[in-house]
C-alpha cells in the first residue's frame, strides 16, 4: 500500500472491531535465521513475532504521526509456521479505552498459512501518548 | 518429562541486549520501517530516550523460550500462550534474566493446563516485564 492511500490516525475516530485489512507474505528461511540470531535461540520457531503481524496490519492502514509505545502483548501459539509457506494475516482493532487519562488501543492479528493451519493470534496494547511512558520509564 | 507441580521453578535464560540484536529483530518485519527500535532520532523525539529501545516482543520470545524448554516443544508449539506487561524498556548494554514458576495446574479435556508466572529483570534487579504464560501438557 502506498503512503498516499494511508489514513491519518485520529484516536477519536477509531472504532472497536474496525478491520485493519489483511495481507500475506511468504515466510523465508532467511527470516527464521535472522529471528533466531536476534533472540539467540537456535530452536525458536515463531519468527512471526518479529514480523509483528498486528502492528504491520495497522501500519498498512494508518499513518500514525503521534507514534506509539507498547504497554503489553498477548500471544497464543497454535502451530509453528513452515518456511516457504505463505502466511495470511487478518488484523483488527480489538479494543480502545482510556486509563489514567491516557488513550490506549488494542490491535489484534490472526495468522494462518496457505493450507489453513492456524499459526498465531497476537494482541498488542498500545498507548497512543508515547511520551507518557517515556517519562515514566526514565524514573 | 518429570511431573509438573505448583511452585516448580523453570530454568531461566539470560540475554545480553545489543543494538545489533534489536535491529536484527526489526529486520524480520516485512515493512521497511523506521521506529523507536532502530532509529535513535525517533526514540529521542517520541520517548526522550538517548537510545532506541528493544521491542517488547523480544521479551515475549524469551518468555516463550523458557516455557517451551519446560513443557516441551509439542505442548508449547500447539497450545502455548505468553502475556506480558512491560514495565521498563531494554536498551543496548542491558542484560535481562527471564524466569518463571508454576502458579497453577488444572486437568482439562486436552491435558494438564499449566500456568506460569513470568518475570523479566534487568542487571540492576529492576523488573522490565511481568506476566503469565501457559500450555497444555498431554
Amino acid at each position: 500500500m502506498s503512503e498516499e492511500s494511508l489514513k491519518d490516525f485520529v484516536y477519536d475516530d477509531v472504532v472497536i472491531g474496525e478491520a485493519l485489512g489483511s495481507y500475506s507474505y511468504v515466510l523465508t528461511e532467511e527470516m527464521l535465521d535472522t529471528f533466531r540470531k536476534a533472540v539467540e535461540d537456535p530452536e525458536a520457531r515463531f519468527p512471526t513475532l518479529g514480523v509483528k503481524h498486528d502492528a504491520t496490519a495497522f501500519a498498512m492502514v494508518y499513518d500514525d504521526k503521534v507514534g506509539t509505545v507498547n504497554a503489553g502483548n498477548e500471544v497464543e501459539f497454535f502451530n509453528p509456521p513452515i518456511p516457504g509457506k505463505k502466511i495470511i494475516v487478518t488484523g483488527r482493532i480489538q479494543d480502545k479505552y482510556t486509563k489514567r487519562d491516557n488513550p490506549y488501543i488494542v490491535i489484534e492479528a490472526t495468522a494462518e498459512d496457505e493450507d489453513g493451519r492456524l499459526i498465531e493470534k497476537l494482541r498488542t496494547y498500545q498507548i497512543k501518548k508515547p511520551e507518557v511512558l517515556g517519562k515514566k520509564w526514565q524514573k | 518429562m518429570a511431573e509438573i507441580k505448583i511452585d516448580d521453578v523453570l530454568p531461566s535464560v539470560t540475554k545480553t541486549i545489543t543494538q545489533e540484536k534489536i535491529e536484527l529483530f526489526e529486520d524480520c518485519g516485512i515493512l521497511d520501517r523506521q521506529n523507536i527500535h532502530n532509529n535513535p532520532e525517533i526514540a529521542r523525539e517520541r520517548l526522550k530516550f538517548d537510545h532506541p529501545i528493544a521491542s517488547g516482543r523480544m521479551s515475549v520470545t524469551y518468555a516463550a523460550e523458557i516455557i517451551r524448554k519446560y513443557v516441551g516443544e509439542d505442548a508449547f508449539y500447539h497450545s502455548g500462550t505468553v502475556n506480558l506487561k512491560y514495565l521498563k524498556p531494554l536498551i543496548q548494554g542491558d542484560t535481562v534474566s527471564v524466569s518463571g514458576s508454576v502458579v497453577s495446574t488444572e486437568q482439562i479435556d486436552a491435558g494438564l493446563l499449566v500456568t506460569i508466572n513470568i518475570q523479566c529483570e534487568n542487571q540492576n534487579g529492576e523488573k522490565t516485564a511481568i506476566g503469565q504464560g501457559s500450555a497444555v501438557v498431554k
